[in-house]
Protein backbone atom coordinates (compact mmCIF):
# COMPACT_ATOMS: atom_id res chain seq x y z
CA UNK A 1 0.00 0.00 0.00
CA UNK A 2 2.54 2.63 0.50
CA UNK A 3 4.70 1.15 -2.64
CA UNK A 4 1.60 2.30 -4.28
CA UNK A 5 1.18 5.51 -2.48
CA UNK A 6 4.64 6.44 -3.21
CA UNK A 7 4.12 5.26 -7.12
CA UNK A 8 1.43 7.49 -7.41
CA UNK A 9 3.27 10.61 -6.02
CA UNK A 10 6.14 10.29 -7.98
CA UNK A 11 3.17 9.80 -11.08
CA UNK A 12 2.29 13.12 -9.81
CA UNK A 13 5.27 15.00 -9.79
CA UNK A 14 6.12 14.00 -13.35
CA UNK A 15 2.81 15.00 -14.35
CA UNK A 16 3.05 18.65 -13.13
CA UNK A 17 6.31 18.52 -14.39
CA UNK A 18 5.36 17.84 -17.53
CA UNK A 19 2.20 20.32 -18.54
CA UNK A 20 2.84 23.92 -18.64
CA UNK A 21 1.97 27.21 -20.21
CA UNK A 22 3.72 26.02 -23.27
CA UNK A 23 2.35 22.91 -24.03
CA UNK A 24 -1.29 24.77 -23.62
CA UNK A 25 -0.35 27.50 -25.89
CA UNK A 26 1.57 25.07 -27.97
CA UNK A 27 -0.82 22.44 -28.38
CA UNK A 28 -4.07 24.38 -28.66
CA UNK A 29 -2.88 26.38 -31.11
CA UNK A 30 -1.42 23.08 -32.80
CA UNK A 31 -4.93 21.48 -32.64
CA UNK A 32 -7.06 25.34 -33.49
CA UNK A 33 -4.85 25.84 -37.06
CA UNK A 34 -3.51 22.38 -38.27
CA UNK A 35 -6.21 20.04 -36.48
CA UNK A 36 -4.24 16.33 -35.21
CA UNK A 37 -1.33 17.22 -37.75
CA UNK A 38 0.92 17.44 -34.60
CA UNK A 39 0.32 14.55 -32.56
CA UNK A 40 3.11 12.89 -34.03
CA UNK A 41 5.69 15.35 -32.49
CA UNK A 42 3.95 15.16 -29.37
CA UNK A 43 4.27 11.70 -29.23
CA UNK A 44 8.58 12.16 -30.03
CA UNK A 45 8.49 14.72 -27.81
CA UNK A 46 7.36 12.34 -25.10
CA UNK A 47 9.64 9.65 -26.31
CA UNK A 48 12.57 12.35 -26.21
CA UNK A 49 11.88 13.36 -22.26
CA UNK A 50 11.31 9.84 -20.82
CA UNK A 51 14.71 8.60 -22.22
CA UNK A 52 16.57 11.78 -21.20
CA UNK A 53 14.68 12.26 -18.01
CA UNK A 54 15.26 7.99 -17.28
CA UNK A 55 18.85 9.10 -17.80
CA UNK A 56 19.19 11.99 -15.78
CA UNK A 57 17.47 10.23 -13.29
CA UNK A 58 19.83 7.45 -12.83
CA UNK A 59 22.73 9.65 -13.27
CA UNK A 60 21.45 11.20 -9.91
CA UNK A 61 20.49 7.75 -8.15
CA UNK A 62 23.97 6.66 -8.84
CA UNK A 63 26.70 9.16 -8.68
CA UNK A 64 24.84 11.56 -6.27
CA UNK A 65 25.17 14.69 -8.32
CA UNK A 66 22.52 16.19 -10.37
CA UNK A 67 22.73 17.12 -14.55
CA UNK A 68 24.18 20.39 -14.09
CA UNK A 69 26.59 19.79 -11.73
CA UNK A 70 28.43 17.43 -14.14
CA UNK A 71 27.98 19.35 -16.76
CA UNK A 72 30.58 21.52 -15.93
CA UNK A 73 32.89 18.43 -14.66
CA UNK A 74 32.29 16.94 -18.69
CA UNK A 75 32.49 20.78 -20.49
CA UNK A 76 35.02 22.26 -18.22
CA UNK A 77 34.73 25.75 -16.94
CA UNK A 78 34.28 28.10 -19.74
CA UNK A 79 32.22 25.93 -22.40
CA UNK A 80 29.96 25.01 -19.15
CA UNK A 81 29.58 29.05 -18.06
CA UNK A 82 28.36 29.42 -21.76
CA UNK A 83 26.11 27.16 -21.41
CA UNK A 84 25.06 28.43 -17.89
CA UNK A 85 24.08 32.02 -19.45
CA UNK A 86 22.03 30.61 -21.94
CA UNK A 87 20.15 27.74 -19.62
CA UNK A 88 19.45 30.30 -16.85
CA UNK A 89 18.12 32.94 -19.42
CA UNK A 90 16.05 30.23 -21.05
CA UNK A 91 14.69 29.54 -18.02
CA UNK A 92 13.87 32.68 -16.57
CA UNK A 93 12.16 33.45 -19.59
CA UNK A 94 10.04 29.76 -18.98
CA UNK A 95 9.28 31.55 -15.33
CA UNK A 96 7.93 34.48 -16.41
CA UNK A 97 5.89 32.98 -18.93
CA UNK A 98 4.59 30.70 -16.82
CA UNK A 99 3.58 33.84 -14.28
CA UNK A 100 2.33 35.02 -17.39
CA UNK A 101 0.13 31.96 -17.73
CA UNK A 102 -0.62 32.18 -13.54
CA UNK A 103 -2.08 35.73 -14.01
CA UNK A 104 -4.03 34.82 -17.36
CA UNK A 105 -5.70 31.91 -15.13
CA UNK A 106 -6.84 33.72 -12.43
CA UNK A 107 -8.02 36.86 -14.95
CA UNK A 108 -10.13 33.88 -16.27
CA UNK A 109 -11.27 32.70 -13.15
CA UNK A 110 -11.99 36.76 -11.71
CA UNK A 111 -12.38 39.07 -14.69
CA UNK A 112 -9.79 41.10 -13.40
CA UNK A 113 -7.25 42.51 -15.42
CA UNK A 114 -3.70 40.14 -15.78
CA UNK A 115 -1.00 42.69 -14.79
CA UNK A 116 -2.53 43.49 -11.63
CA UNK A 117 -2.22 39.47 -10.60
CA UNK A 118 0.98 39.62 -11.70
CA UNK A 119 2.88 40.53 -8.96
CA UNK A 120 0.71 38.59 -6.56
CA UNK A 121 1.70 35.54 -8.70
CA UNK A 122 5.22 36.46 -7.92
CA UNK A 123 4.85 37.13 -4.72
CA UNK A 124 3.15 33.56 -4.29
CA UNK A 125 5.92 31.65 -6.01
CA UNK A 126 8.77 33.40 -3.91
CA UNK A 127 6.79 32.37 -0.59
CA UNK A 128 6.11 28.56 -1.67
CA UNK A 129 9.45 28.64 -2.53
CA UNK A 130 10.74 30.27 0.59
CA UNK A 131 8.75 28.41 3.05
CA UNK A 132 6.72 25.26 1.49
CA UNK A 133 7.44 21.78 2.01
CA UNK A 134 7.85 21.20 -1.62
CA UNK A 135 7.50 17.37 -2.47
CA UNK A 136 4.05 18.70 -0.92
CA UNK A 137 3.60 21.75 -3.13
CA UNK A 138 4.46 19.50 -5.90
CA UNK A 139 2.32 17.00 -5.66
CA UNK A 140 -0.70 19.13 -4.85
CA UNK A 141 -0.23 20.97 -8.14
CA UNK A 142 0.45 17.80 -9.70
CA UNK A 143 -2.90 16.41 -8.55
CA UNK A 144 -4.88 19.66 -9.20
CA UNK A 145 -3.00 19.77 -13.19
CA UNK A 146 -5.06 16.39 -13.57
CA UNK A 147 -8.11 18.86 -13.96
CA UNK A 148 -6.96 18.95 -17.02
CA UNK A 149 -8.61 16.01 -18.14
CA UNK A 150 -11.98 17.72 -18.68
CA UNK A 151 -10.72 18.48 -21.92
CA UNK A 152 -10.44 14.57 -22.56
CA UNK A 153 -14.46 14.70 -20.82
CA UNK A 154 -15.25 17.29 -23.28
CA UNK A 155 -14.08 15.27 -26.31
CA UNK A 156 -16.40 12.59 -25.35
CA UNK A 157 -19.18 15.07 -24.60
CA UNK A 158 -19.29 17.18 -27.76
CA UNK A 159 -20.35 15.73 -30.90
CA UNK A 160 -16.39 14.19 -31.81
CA UNK A 161 -16.03 12.99 -35.17
CA UNK A 162 -13.82 10.43 -34.06
CA UNK A 163 -13.35 9.18 -37.65
CA UNK A 164 -12.31 12.09 -39.24
CA UNK A 165 -10.09 13.26 -35.44
CA UNK A 166 -7.93 9.68 -36.48
CA UNK A 167 -8.09 10.37 -39.94
CA UNK A 168 -6.31 14.12 -39.41
CA UNK A 169 -3.69 12.63 -36.97
CA UNK A 170 -1.85 10.44 -39.39
CA UNK A 171 -2.74 12.34 -42.80
CA UNK A 172 -2.73 15.85 -41.90
CA UNK A 173 -0.55 18.59 -43.24
CA UNK A 174 0.05 21.99 -43.71
CA UNK A 175 -3.93 22.66 -44.02
CA UNK A 176 -3.97 25.26 -46.48
CA UNK A 177 -0.94 27.41 -43.97
CA UNK A 178 2.29 26.79 -45.24
CA UNK A 179 5.05 24.16 -44.32
CA UNK A 180 7.00 26.90 -42.95
CA UNK A 181 3.71 27.54 -40.59
CA UNK A 182 3.84 24.15 -40.00
CA UNK A 183 7.18 23.35 -39.19
CA UNK A 184 7.24 26.40 -36.91
CA UNK A 185 4.23 25.07 -34.67
CA UNK A 186 6.00 21.85 -34.77
CA UNK A 187 8.96 22.82 -33.12
CA UNK A 188 7.33 24.71 -30.59
CA UNK A 189 5.60 21.96 -29.47
CA UNK A 190 8.83 19.89 -29.35
CA UNK A 191 10.16 22.11 -27.32
CA UNK A 192 7.40 22.59 -24.98
CA UNK A 193 7.23 18.99 -24.00
CA UNK A 194 11.24 18.82 -23.38
CA UNK A 195 11.94 21.84 -21.06
CA UNK A 196 15.10 21.63 -20.27
CA UNK A 197 14.13 22.82 -17.09
CA UNK A 198 12.11 19.37 -16.38
CA UNK A 199 15.61 17.43 -16.46
CA UNK A 200 17.67 20.32 -14.26
CA UNK A 201 14.76 19.91 -11.94
CA UNK A 202 13.90 16.15 -12.07
CA UNK A 203 17.53 15.37 -11.50
CA UNK A 204 17.82 17.98 -8.65
CA UNK A 205 14.84 16.67 -6.95
CA UNK A 206 16.15 12.71 -7.12
CA UNK A 207 19.75 14.32 -5.43
CA UNK A 208 17.71 16.32 -2.65
CA UNK A 209 15.31 13.22 -1.98
CA UNK A 210 18.81 11.45 -1.77
CA UNK A 211 17.81 8.81 -4.68
CA UNK A 212 20.52 5.64 -4.09
CA UNK A 213 20.80 2.53 -6.59
CA UNK A 214 17.62 1.03 -4.39
CA UNK A 215 15.47 4.09 -5.80
CA UNK A 216 16.17 3.20 -9.61
CA UNK A 217 13.08 1.60 -10.75
CA UNK A 218 10.19 3.87 -8.82
CA UNK A 219 12.03 6.89 -10.42
CA UNK A 220 12.14 4.99 -13.85
CA UNK A 221 8.58 4.03 -13.18
CA UNK A 222 7.85 7.91 -12.43
CA UNK A 223 8.95 8.77 -15.36
CA UNK A 224 7.67 5.97 -17.73
CA UNK A 225 4.10 6.64 -16.23
CA UNK A 226 3.65 10.04 -15.61
CA UNK A 227 5.30 11.96 -18.73
CA UNK A 228 2.78 9.45 -21.37
CA UNK A 229 0.01 11.12 -18.77
CA UNK A 230 0.86 14.68 -19.06
CA UNK A 231 1.28 13.97 -22.99
CA UNK A 232 -2.04 12.45 -22.98
CA UNK A 233 -3.10 15.73 -21.35
CA UNK A 234 -1.76 17.64 -24.09
CA UNK A 235 -2.97 15.63 -26.79
CA UNK A 236 -6.59 16.30 -25.56
CA UNK A 237 -5.96 19.79 -25.83
CA UNK A 238 -4.71 19.54 -29.54
CA UNK A 239 -8.13 17.11 -29.99
CA UNK A 240 -10.55 19.83 -28.44
CA UNK A 241 -8.85 22.50 -29.80
CA UNK A 242 -9.61 20.52 -33.61
CA UNK A 243 -12.53 20.16 -32.78
CA UNK A 244 -14.04 23.10 -31.54
CA UNK A 245 -11.41 26.02 -32.55
CA UNK A 246 -10.66 25.07 -35.90
CA UNK A 247 -14.12 24.98 -37.21
CA UNK A 248 -15.00 28.15 -35.60
CA UNK A 249 -11.81 29.67 -37.42
CA UNK A 250 -10.32 31.05 -33.95
CA UNK A 251 -6.89 31.65 -33.16
CA UNK A 252 -5.20 31.29 -29.45
CA UNK A 253 -4.47 34.77 -28.37
CA UNK A 254 -5.05 33.78 -24.47
CA UNK A 255 -6.10 31.09 -22.16
CA UNK A 256 -9.86 31.85 -22.71
CA UNK A 257 -9.51 30.57 -26.17
CA UNK A 258 -7.65 27.61 -24.58
CA UNK A 259 -10.33 27.18 -22.25
CA UNK A 260 -13.36 27.49 -24.88
CA UNK A 261 -14.14 23.85 -26.30
CA UNK A 262 -14.33 22.48 -21.95
CA UNK A 263 -16.91 26.15 -21.49
CA UNK A 264 -18.61 25.06 -24.77
CA UNK A 265 -19.49 21.44 -23.25
CA UNK A 266 -19.62 22.30 -19.97
CA UNK A 267 -20.20 26.34 -19.29
CA UNK A 268 -19.58 27.74 -16.25
CA UNK A 269 -18.18 24.65 -14.37
CA UNK A 270 -16.05 23.94 -17.09
CA UNK A 271 -14.22 27.21 -17.17
CA UNK A 272 -14.05 26.55 -13.19
CA UNK A 273 -12.12 23.31 -14.07
CA UNK A 274 -10.25 24.91 -16.90
CA UNK A 275 -9.38 28.00 -14.45
CA UNK A 276 -8.09 25.88 -11.63
CA UNK A 277 -6.11 23.34 -14.23
CA UNK A 278 -4.44 26.38 -15.98
CA UNK A 279 -3.34 27.73 -12.65
CA UNK A 280 -2.17 24.61 -11.29
CA UNK A 281 -0.29 23.66 -13.84
CA UNK A 282 1.50 26.96 -14.14
CA UNK A 283 2.28 27.94 -10.72
CA UNK A 284 3.60 24.37 -10.50
CA UNK A 285 5.54 24.82 -13.17
CA UNK A 286 6.66 28.68 -11.60
CA UNK A 287 7.78 27.30 -8.78
CA UNK A 288 10.07 24.13 -10.95
CA UNK A 289 11.57 26.60 -13.28
CA UNK A 290 12.14 28.99 -10.72
CA UNK A 291 13.93 26.17 -8.98
CA UNK A 292 15.74 24.98 -12.00
CA UNK A 293 16.97 28.71 -12.79
CA UNK A 294 19.00 28.74 -9.07
CA UNK A 295 19.84 24.84 -9.53
CA UNK A 296 21.97 25.36 -12.21
CA UNK A 297 23.63 28.50 -10.82
CA UNK A 298 24.19 27.22 -7.55
CA UNK A 299 25.72 23.61 -9.17
CA UNK A 300 28.03 25.57 -11.90
CA UNK A 301 29.50 27.34 -9.14
CA UNK A 302 29.58 24.61 -6.15
CA UNK A 303 27.44 26.39 -3.66
CA UNK A 304 25.24 24.58 -1.03
CA UNK A 305 21.78 24.67 -2.57
CA UNK A 306 18.83 23.02 -1.99
CA UNK A 307 14.99 23.22 -0.02
CA UNK A 308 16.72 20.62 3.23
CA UNK A 309 18.94 23.62 4.49
CA UNK A 310 17.65 26.60 5.90
CA UNK A 311 17.60 29.48 3.40
CA UNK A 312 20.75 31.08 5.79
CA UNK A 313 22.85 28.20 5.05
CA UNK A 314 22.12 28.41 1.34
CA UNK A 315 21.99 32.50 1.14
CA UNK A 316 23.63 32.43 -2.80
CA UNK A 317 21.14 29.75 -3.92
CA UNK A 318 18.04 31.69 -2.65
CA UNK A 319 19.54 34.86 -3.57
CA UNK A 320 19.14 33.83 -7.71
CA UNK A 321 15.66 32.28 -6.52
CA UNK A 322 14.80 35.80 -5.28
CA UNK A 323 16.38 37.39 -8.24
CA UNK A 324 14.94 34.83 -10.93
CA UNK A 325 11.16 35.77 -9.57
CA UNK A 326 11.67 38.82 -9.28
CA UNK A 327 13.22 39.43 -13.01
CA UNK A 328 10.70 37.16 -14.11
CA UNK A 329 7.59 39.72 -12.37
CA UNK A 330 9.77 42.83 -14.38
CA UNK A 331 9.82 41.04 -17.76
CA UNK A 332 5.74 40.93 -17.64
CA UNK A 333 5.03 44.42 -16.15
CA UNK A 334 6.61 45.56 -19.52
CA UNK A 335 3.31 44.42 -20.64
CA UNK A 336 4.43 42.12 -23.48
CA UNK A 337 1.55 39.90 -23.88
CA UNK A 338 1.87 36.78 -22.28
CA UNK A 339 1.22 34.63 -24.95
CA UNK A 340 3.53 35.76 -27.42
CA UNK A 341 6.36 35.47 -24.64
CA UNK A 342 5.29 31.72 -24.43
CA UNK A 343 6.13 31.62 -28.10
CA UNK A 344 9.35 33.28 -27.71
CA UNK A 345 10.16 31.36 -25.27
CA UNK A 346 9.07 28.08 -26.65
CA UNK A 347 12.05 29.53 -29.79
CA UNK A 348 14.54 29.90 -27.31
CA UNK A 349 14.56 27.01 -25.04
CA UNK A 350 14.40 25.02 -28.88
CA UNK A 351 17.78 26.67 -29.67
CA UNK A 352 18.99 25.55 -26.33
CA UNK A 353 18.39 22.65 -26.14
CA UNK A 354 21.14 20.26 -27.22
CA UNK A 355 23.38 22.66 -24.18
CA UNK A 356 21.27 20.35 -21.38
CA UNK A 357 21.03 16.81 -23.83
CA UNK A 358 23.86 16.50 -25.03
CA UNK A 359 26.31 16.65 -22.04
CA UNK A 360 23.12 14.10 -20.42
CA UNK A 361 24.16 11.71 -22.81
CA UNK A 362 27.40 11.54 -22.30
CA UNK A 363 28.06 11.65 -18.77
CA UNK A 364 25.36 8.44 -19.22
CA UNK A 365 27.45 6.67 -20.96
CA UNK A 366 30.32 7.64 -18.97
CA UNK A 367 31.79 4.20 -16.74
CA UNK A 368 33.60 6.66 -14.37
CA UNK A 369 30.67 8.10 -13.28
CA UNK A 370 27.97 4.96 -13.52
CA UNK A 371 30.17 1.84 -13.74
CA UNK A 372 27.97 -0.86 -15.37
CA UNK A 373 24.85 1.30 -15.18
CA UNK A 374 25.73 3.08 -18.28
CA UNK A 375 23.23 3.04 -21.26
CA UNK A 376 22.46 -0.09 -23.20
CA UNK A 377 22.84 -0.10 -26.66
CA UNK A 378 19.11 -0.15 -27.66
CA UNK A 379 18.78 3.22 -25.63
CA UNK A 380 21.98 4.76 -27.04
CA UNK A 381 20.35 4.30 -30.54
CA UNK A 382 17.15 5.72 -29.03
CA UNK A 383 19.19 8.61 -27.47
CA UNK A 384 21.20 9.36 -30.52
CA UNK A 385 18.56 9.63 -32.77
CA UNK A 386 15.93 11.60 -30.76
CA UNK A 387 19.27 13.95 -30.41
CA UNK A 388 19.91 14.20 -34.09
CA UNK A 389 16.02 15.47 -33.97
CA UNK A 390 16.51 18.31 -31.00
CA UNK A 391 19.72 19.12 -32.86
CA UNK A 392 17.43 19.83 -35.93
CA UNK A 393 15.39 21.55 -34.02
CA UNK A 394 17.39 23.72 -32.37
CA UNK A 395 18.89 24.35 -35.57
CA UNK A 396 15.87 25.44 -37.59
CA UNK A 397 14.14 27.15 -34.73
CA UNK A 398 15.29 30.71 -35.09
CA UNK A 399 14.90 30.27 -39.50
CA UNK A 400 11.74 29.33 -39.15
CA UNK A 401 10.79 32.12 -36.34
CA UNK A 402 12.02 34.87 -38.66
CA UNK A 403 11.27 32.99 -42.41
CA UNK A 404 7.37 32.96 -40.72
CA UNK A 405 7.62 35.88 -38.86
CA UNK A 406 6.19 33.43 -35.51
CA UNK A 407 4.14 31.17 -37.54
CA UNK A 408 1.93 33.50 -39.07
CA UNK B 1 45.40 13.98 -11.55
CA UNK B 2 44.69 17.36 -11.42
CA UNK B 3 42.58 16.72 -14.78
CA UNK B 4 40.61 14.39 -12.01
CA UNK B 5 40.34 17.22 -9.69
CA UNK B 6 39.06 20.50 -11.25
CA UNK B 7 35.40 21.56 -11.81
CA UNK B 8 35.02 18.93 -9.08
CA UNK B 9 32.11 19.97 -6.01
CA UNK B 10 34.33 20.02 -2.58
CA UNK B 11 32.20 18.56 0.35
CA UNK B 12 32.66 18.50 4.05
CA UNK B 13 32.71 15.61 6.12
CA UNK B 14 29.16 15.79 6.96
CA UNK B 15 28.06 16.51 3.62
CA UNK B 16 27.96 20.05 2.62
CA UNK B 17 28.47 21.65 -0.41
CA UNK B 18 31.76 24.14 -0.18
CA UNK B 19 32.54 25.03 -3.83
CA UNK B 20 34.21 23.51 -6.69
CA UNK B 21 37.80 23.16 -7.33
CA UNK B 22 38.48 26.26 -9.34
CA UNK B 23 42.31 25.34 -10.14
CA UNK B 24 44.95 23.91 -8.65
CA UNK B 25 49.04 24.69 -7.20
CA UNK B 26 51.65 22.55 -7.25
CA UNK B 27 54.56 22.47 -4.99
CA UNK B 28 58.06 21.81 -5.56
CA UNK B 29 59.15 18.72 -2.51
CA UNK B 30 63.08 19.07 -1.80
CA UNK B 31 63.95 16.98 -4.33
CA UNK B 32 62.59 18.91 -6.95
CA UNK B 33 59.85 16.66 -8.06
CA UNK B 34 56.23 18.72 -8.01
CA UNK B 35 53.18 17.91 -6.20
CA UNK B 36 49.90 18.83 -6.12
CA UNK B 37 49.99 21.49 -2.91
CA UNK B 38 46.94 23.09 -2.47
CA UNK B 39 43.20 23.43 -4.11
CA UNK B 40 41.72 26.88 -4.80
CA UNK B 41 37.99 27.81 -4.60
CA UNK B 42 36.51 30.65 -5.17
CA UNK B 43 35.11 32.99 -7.92
CA UNK B 44 38.37 35.09 -8.12
CA UNK B 45 40.14 31.70 -9.09
CA UNK B 46 37.59 30.83 -11.52
CA UNK B 47 37.45 34.12 -13.35
CA UNK B 48 41.37 33.59 -13.96
CA UNK B 49 40.89 30.02 -15.25
CA UNK B 50 38.01 30.87 -17.90
CA UNK B 51 39.73 33.87 -18.52
CA UNK B 52 38.23 36.68 -21.62
CA UNK B 53 36.13 39.37 -20.70
CA UNK B 54 33.51 36.77 -19.37
CA UNK B 55 36.24 35.42 -16.77
CA UNK B 56 36.92 39.00 -15.88
CA UNK B 57 33.18 40.18 -15.47
CA UNK B 58 32.14 37.42 -13.39
CA UNK B 59 35.11 38.16 -10.85
CA UNK B 60 34.30 41.69 -10.64
CA UNK B 61 30.53 41.14 -10.25
CA UNK B 62 31.99 38.92 -7.43
CA UNK B 63 34.68 41.64 -5.86
CA UNK B 64 31.35 43.94 -5.62
CA UNK B 65 30.58 42.37 -2.31
CA UNK B 66 34.28 42.27 -0.55
CA UNK B 67 36.17 44.81 0.93
CA UNK B 68 39.26 43.52 0.57
CA UNK B 69 40.32 43.25 -3.04
CA UNK B 70 41.35 41.65 -5.14
CA UNK B 71 39.45 38.73 -3.93
CA UNK B 72 41.40 35.98 -2.44
CA UNK B 73 40.11 32.44 -3.39
CA UNK B 74 39.73 29.77 -0.41
CA UNK B 75 42.83 27.79 -0.08
CA UNK B 76 42.39 23.89 0.82
CA UNK B 77 45.47 21.90 1.42
CA UNK B 78 45.68 18.90 -0.48
CA UNK B 79 46.53 17.41 2.77
CA UNK B 80 42.94 18.05 3.80
CA UNK B 81 41.22 15.70 0.87
CA UNK B 82 39.84 12.48 2.58
CA UNK B 83 38.54 10.71 -0.72
CA UNK B 84 37.82 11.43 -4.35
CA UNK B 85 34.84 9.63 -6.07
CA UNK B 86 32.01 11.88 -8.17
CA UNK B 87 33.06 14.67 -5.59
CA UNK B 88 36.48 15.53 -3.49
CA UNK B 89 35.47 14.75 0.66
CA UNK B 90 36.96 16.97 2.59
CA UNK B 91 38.38 15.83 6.10
CA UNK B 92 37.08 19.23 7.53
CA UNK B 93 33.85 20.68 8.68
CA UNK B 94 32.86 23.88 6.65
CA UNK B 95 32.63 25.58 10.13
CA UNK B 96 36.57 25.34 10.32
CA UNK B 97 36.96 26.77 7.01
CA UNK B 98 37.26 30.32 6.12
CA UNK B 99 33.06 31.14 4.95
CA UNK B 100 33.02 32.86 1.39
CA UNK B 101 32.93 36.43 1.64
CA UNK B 102 30.08 36.77 -1.07
CA UNK B 103 27.59 33.81 0.54
CA UNK B 104 28.39 35.95 3.92
CA UNK B 105 27.84 39.45 2.69
CA UNK B 106 24.57 38.37 1.11
CA UNK B 107 23.46 36.75 4.50
CA UNK B 108 24.34 39.81 6.49
CA UNK B 109 22.60 42.41 4.14
CA UNK B 110 19.67 40.44 2.71
CA UNK B 111 18.44 36.95 3.53
CA UNK B 112 18.76 37.14 7.00
CA UNK B 113 16.48 40.37 7.17
CA UNK B 114 14.02 38.08 5.27
CA UNK B 115 11.62 36.23 8.28
CA UNK B 116 11.99 32.65 7.95
CA UNK B 117 15.50 32.24 7.10
CA UNK B 118 16.63 30.14 9.74
CA UNK B 119 13.75 27.34 8.56
CA UNK B 120 15.07 24.60 6.15
CA UNK B 121 12.02 23.96 4.17
CA UNK B 122 12.12 20.60 3.83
Amino acid sequence: MRKLLAATLGILSAVGGFVDVGDLVAASQAGARFGMAHSWVLLLGVVAICAYAEMAGRIAAVTGRAVFDLIRERLGARVALLNLVASYVVTVVTLAAELGGVALAVRLATGVPYLIWVPVAGAAVWLVLWRMRFPVMERVFGLAGLALVVFAVALFWLPTDWAALGHSAVSGGQAGQGWGAYWFVAVALFASTVSPYEVFFFSSGGVEERWGTADLADARFSVLVGFPIGGFLALALIATATVVLRPAGLTVTGLEQVAHPVVLAFGGLGLAIAALAFFAVTFGAALETGLSAAYAAAQYFGWQWGKRVSPREATRFHTVLLVSVLLGVLLLLTAIDPVALTEYMLIISAVALPLTYLPILVVANDRTYLGDRVNGPWLNTLAAALLLVILAASIVAIPLAIGTRMGQ
Amino acid sequence: MSRQLLDRQLVDVQGRLIGKVDDVEFAIDPEGRPYLGTLLTGPGALGLRVGGRLGRMMALAAERFVTDRPMAPLRIPYPLVARIDSAVWLRVRAEELPAPPVEQWLRRHLIDRIPGAGRAGG
